[in-house]
Formats: structure tokens, sequence, C-alpha cells
């Protein structure tokens, strides 16, 4: 449920960002999300649906990329990719690790048509 | 054409909780933010502390409720300051919330923050609220699949408490598969085994919540 609140979030930057980038129409939305973060995608899409309606980015597409978890590893400097919730390294099997990607909540560009002037 | 935004779609929310965090370390005020499903044992947890507690550090709580104010209610009587946040129907609670409601607080009076979030285990861990740290509860009648079902919380948690040990007989609580989803989702997490009703492994929750309060990291 968590998607709405996101949604109106998101939906706030893409109307501020059209606003000063002159679009009289947003036609798409490039944004990620990390795996950790368990955005429904299907979800997501109602929510922002619901948060644009009636404005320039009504009929935009959402172009969502789900990124997987990687993570660091402060012991030998392995950086790899988590499966199966296995937070440990796969070289070295430590544990003491940062996390590089997975936690995403991003919004990378918006497209559109430009007001002709 | 296409605009680069490149930013965090939960900005607003980031920055308002990097500032609650500001503050609250210029107070030297420790918070903590309880996320468990509904009914794991978050407002218990409270009130046990509060009684063990309630005289050898200055408590506060915020309470997240969707709409009522029942667990504040179960608070009253331990003479701490409790402020209720009623979500109106929402699933978490936000760092704007919080920082709105820290003005009820003297804190100056104060060492430690509980804010007991609104009972579900995806959406709380993804709104930082500037806290400290965050604790995870989990029951045994919810089940053992809970860390590898929701592993966002469970890695990012400070500590675990596992309640209602003494009914563990009665269900089918997979002992050992929760214990081993936990380890490979955080392997160093303190695991703390309790029944919050019957008191069982009490004493190790006091001692490590006492250790929070006093460490010198969490208050900088």
């Amino acid at each position: 449920m968590h998607e709405i609140r996101i949604a109106e979030d998101l939906s706030a930057i893409v109307l501020d960002a059209a606003r000063n980038g002159n679009l009289s129409k947003v036609t798409k939305i490039n944004i990620s999300f990390g795996q950790l973060i368990q955005i429904v995608p299907e979800v997501f899409e109602f929510a922002f649906r619901v948060t644009v309606r009636n404005t320039v980015a009504e009929d935009s597409e959402l172009s969502i990329e789900i990124v997987k978890i990687r993570m660091y590893c402060k012991n030998c400097g392995n950086e790899f990719q988590v499966k199966d919730n296995l937070f440990a390294c796969s070289n070295c099997s430590s544990t003491d690790l940062e996390i590089r990607n997975g936690k995403e909540l991003f919004i990378k560009s918006i497209e559109g048509d430009q007001v002709w002037k | 054409m296409e605009i680069k935004i490149m930013k965090n779609i939960l900005d607003r929310n980031q920055n308002k909780a990097n500032e609650v965090r500001t503050l609250l370390a210029s107070k030297k005020i420790v918070m903590v933010n309880i996320i468990s499903s509904p009914g794991a044992g978050k407002t218990t947890l409270l009130e046990r502390t509060c009684e063990k507690l309630g005289t050898k550090f200055k408590l506060g709580v915020i309470e997240g409720d969707i709409t009522t104010d029942r667990d504040a209610q179960r608070l009253v009587k331990y003479d701490i300051p409790i402020v209720v946040i009623n979500t109106e129907g929402g699933c978490h609670l936000d760092s704007n919330s919080i920082s709105k409601v820290l003005d009820s607080f003297d804190l100056d009076n104060l060492d430690i923050l509980f804010v007991e979030n609104v009972g579900n285990l995806i959406c709380p861990s993804q709104f930082d609220l500037g806290e400290t740290f965050k604790l995870a509860i989990v029951s045994t009648t919810e089940g053992d699949d809970k860390p590898a079902k929701y592993p966002m919380l469970f890695r990012e948690s400070r500590a675990v408490i596992l309640n209602k040990i003494d009914l563990m007989p009665y269900t089918n609580f997979n002992y050992k598969s929760f214990r081993d989803d936990l380890t490979k989702i955080n392997a160093t997490v303190p695991l703390m085994e309790v029944s919050l009703t019957r008191g069982d492994g009490l004493d190790k929750w006091y001692e490590w919540i006492t250790e929070q309060i006093i460490s010198p990291d969490n208050l900088h």
C-alpha cells in the first residue's frame, strides 16, 4: 500500500519537471525500483494513474526498471548480486557488507512534447 | 524531448528525516522505530519497558495508529509523554508527521523516544522517520516465514525480538527455519526471544535497550 504515497510523490516531481521544462504532454517516465523495496508494479501503476488524472502526464507510459540487490564486501572487495536472500559474500562468505543496489526509488527522466511557441 | 531528473522519489521524506535526525542528535535523544505486524507485541513491549525503565530513564512514545488511541490508552498509567498520530487509513508513518509532533515533547527532558509504527511489515520499512535505528518484532503465531518474505525490514533492523515463545508448542512455527532465514539475511543481528506477557527473556531486552540509550555511538 506504500505504492500510493510513492506514486503521489512521483507525480508531484513529474508535474513540476514538466512545468519547468514547458512540456505540454508527458509521454514517458523512466524510473527504477530496487528489489528490496517490494513495489508491486501493477499496484503502483494503478496508484500513479489516479494521481495524474487530468494532468499533462495523464497518458504517460511508466517505464519501471527493477534493480537487483547488489552488495559490496568490505572484507575482500567483491561486489556480488544477492540471490535467495543470502546476504553473505559470494567470494569469502563475510557478512560485513555495504549495499550498492536494491533500495532504489529513483526517477531518472521524463520524456514529452514541448509547448510550441 | 527528454528531461533528466535523477532523484530519489521520496526526497521530501528523506530531507525531513535528515532534519529530525539532526535535531534529535543535538538533544542527545535516541529514537527507536518499532515495526511489526498487527498484534505482534509492539504496545506490550512498551508496557513492559515503561514498567522496568520508566523511572530510570526519561521515556517518550509516539503512537502511530490508524484511527484509535487504544494503544496510547494502555500506556497512560505510566505517566510518560505520549503523542498519538492517526494516519487515517495510511499504512505507515512518515518523517513529516514525526517532525510535526516533536514540538509536543520537552526535548531537553527525554532520553529515548519510542515510535510505534503502524502494524505492517512492508510500508513502514521504506520510510525513514529520522530514527536512530529500527527494531523488528515478530511473534511465533505469525509463522516462521516473516524474514524470508520481508527481507528489507530484517536486513535494516538493529535488533529483532521474537515474541510469544511460550506459545511455540501450540503453533507450527519452525524455529530452525526462522533462525536460518534470519541468519542468511542479517547474520549479526541480535535476536531476543521473549514472552512479553509471561516475562521470559526480558532481562536481555532491558539490558540491550539500556546499552542503546547510554551508548555514545547513538548520541551524535
